[in-house]
């Protein structure tokens, strides 16, 4: 069963005949595991497609069902601790709490669901991400690719079922991009972690097992990676 | 008055007798719960859902219960996908298997007759030669990844200069390159120790390298450059061949994988999954770049060593 999976989902905007279909009839499945790239030009719907996966929105119709749970059934209480618990969102922007050092930015999401940390699990997130050093350094302190980092490293603490990122080189030079994505990568590898990674840049998503090609609000191409 | 102590003694006992109760209850509850919880975890069941949405300590165990639930499912899946990407590698292997051999029988067919002038004899001669040389590289190629993927070559990074490493790699294919005139550069880098196995790794820029050589033109230039980033340290082979289509990108480092314009070039489609293969076995990846007939890069990077 896949652990994320959308039917016939359509998100319009306006009112006919200004409608706006920013996604218009989409099907996709993403299995547990892998690593799936959504690549299409600024307005083809793949931020909007992002939204709706993380229930950061409401779909026109359709559905969303991540690890076999309908968003759309949910309240808006319920769809808080959901996501807080099945879905990591990596940004374009980094998110992180200027007052908080690297290691509690990290485990904030662990400890706002009133769950012991795994330490051990959380080390190995920080070593892998190459973050030990800056361990107990205030965000401020850090460059972009590393603050980036550390938005991957809080995502993937809670262990979430999908791991959700969008343009998540957006901010960074191309030199910092690679390192980032070479750590997203590594990460979807070692923690078997399923995850979803919009881009505009056919390059980057390469480097995903399947890529998955959106224009004006529908699928158009879909690779077996 | 005489019977306030008493009353007082019995609401006491009243009530301590209702709170035992209530905590008894509470606790044969909690137990329940978890007691269909882990019911659930071995009959791999994830049917009953909401519960997961309430913010107490049950809906987190339930939680966490699905979340083994799908770790089995999918670990199942996966074993199984292995299986079926075996049977799929085995069969795509004999297909590839059967053409150089064919050819190889036909032309030793062909040989035995008597009636063949020198010229002949000596083409003949040489496209089995061809073939045995394809098939034994198959083969090779086959044994390391077999190795590879089995687990049974432990590939053992630790931190070493990459200078030798790129250097024994080149001087692996000067020869081919020099049969087309192809000189290689390499840009001027500072050594840097990086977390890699010199042998797995010589093979797999071996590979990228002997790719460049091949979809070169002859009297090509091949350039090597070497540059570092804060996790990673990148090696970049750039060629001016034919190279290789935007769309092909996500699908050149998969076995078995030709690129559609390269057709008249020999090759199993094994050299860039094999090199993949290796610098994912040492936490590193790898990145092509291309525009036809501009210019192809290839960069593997490798992690830097821990200061």
């Amino acid at each position: 069963m896949p652990i994320l999976l959308t039917q016939e989902l359509k998100k319009h905007y306006g009112k006919e005949p200004n409608i706006v279909r920013a996604l218009d009839g989409v099907d996709i499945a993403v299995e547990a595991g892998e690593f799936v790239a959504v690549v299409g030009m600024s307005g083809s719907g793949k931020s909007t497609l992002l939204h709706m996966l993380g229930g950061l929105d409401k779909p026109t119709a359709g559905k969303v069902i991540v690890d076999g749970h309908e968003l759309s059934k949910m309240s808006d209480e319920q769809l808080t601790v959901f996501r807080r618990r099945n879905v990591g969102f990596v940004f374009q922007s980094y998110n992180l709490v200027p007052i908080l050092s690297v290691y509690e930015n990290i485990v904030l999401p662990v400890e706002l669901d009133g769950n012991t940390i795994d330490s051990a699990f959380i080390d190995e997130i920080i070593g892998t991400l190459g973050l030990g050093e800056k361990r107990n350094n205030l965000p401020n302190m850090l460059s972009g690719g590393q603050q980036q980092r550390v938005a991957i490293a809080r995502a993937l603490a809670a262990k979430p079922s999908i791991l959700l990122a969008d343009e998540p080189t957006g901010n960074l030079d191309s030199k910092t991009s690679q390192d980032v994505l070479g750590t997203l990568k590594m990460t979807s590898t070692k923690f078997h972690q399923t995850m979803m990674m919009i881009t505009h840049n056919e390059q980057i998503a390469q480097l995903a097992d399947r890529v998955i090609h959106m224009e004006d609000g529908k699928v158009v191409r879909e690779g077996r990676g | 008055m005489i019977w306030l102590p008493y009353t007082i003694a019995g609401m006491t006992i009243l009530f301590l007798i209702i709170t035992i109760f209530c905590c008894r209850r509470y606790v044969i509850n909690t137990f329940n719960s978890i007691d269909k919880v882990l019911d659930r975890i071995l009959a791999k069941d994830k049917s009953l859902q909401m519960e997961i949405m309430e913010d107490d300590r049950i809906s987190k165990l339930t939680h966490k219960a699905n979340r083994i639930v799908d770790r089995c499912i999918s670990d199942i899946a996966q074993s199984k996908e292995e299986k079926e990407t075996i049977q799929g590698f085995i069969s795509d292997m004999s297909h590839q298997m059967k053409t150089p051999l064919s050819s190889i029988s036909m032309y030793s067919d062909l040989l035995i007759e008597d009636k063949l002038s020198e010229g002949e004899r000596q083409e003949f001669v040489i496209r089995i030669k061809s073939g045995t040389e394809r098939l034994k590289w198959m083969m090779d190629s086959l044994i390391k990844m077999s190795r590879l993927e089995v687990g049974a070559i432990q590939l053992t990074p630790v931190q070493t200069g990459i200078r030798q490493t790129i250097s024994e790699s080149i001087s692996g294919v000067v020869a081919l390159a020099a049969k087309k005139n192809i000189s290689i550069t390499v840009s001027s880098f500072e050594e840097v120790l990086l977390y890699h196995d010199r042998k797995w790794t010589r093979e797999a820029l071996n590979n990228i390298l002997e790719n460049a050589v091949k979809y070169s033109i002859a009297e090509g230039v091949i350039e090597v450059s070497v540059e570092q980033l804060s996790l990673y340290t990148k090696i970049t082979v750039t060629d001016h061949g034919i190279g290789i289509d935007k769309s092909d990108f996500n699908q050149i480092f998969k076995r078995f994988y030709r690129g559609r314009n390269t057709k008249n070039c020999e090759g199993a489609g094994l050299g860039l999954y094999l090199s993949m293969l290796i610098l994912e076995k040492q936490g590193g990846y790898i990145m092509v770049d291309s525009k036809p007939f501009e210019f192809t890069s290839f960069s593997m990077f490798l992690q830097n060593c821990k200061k």
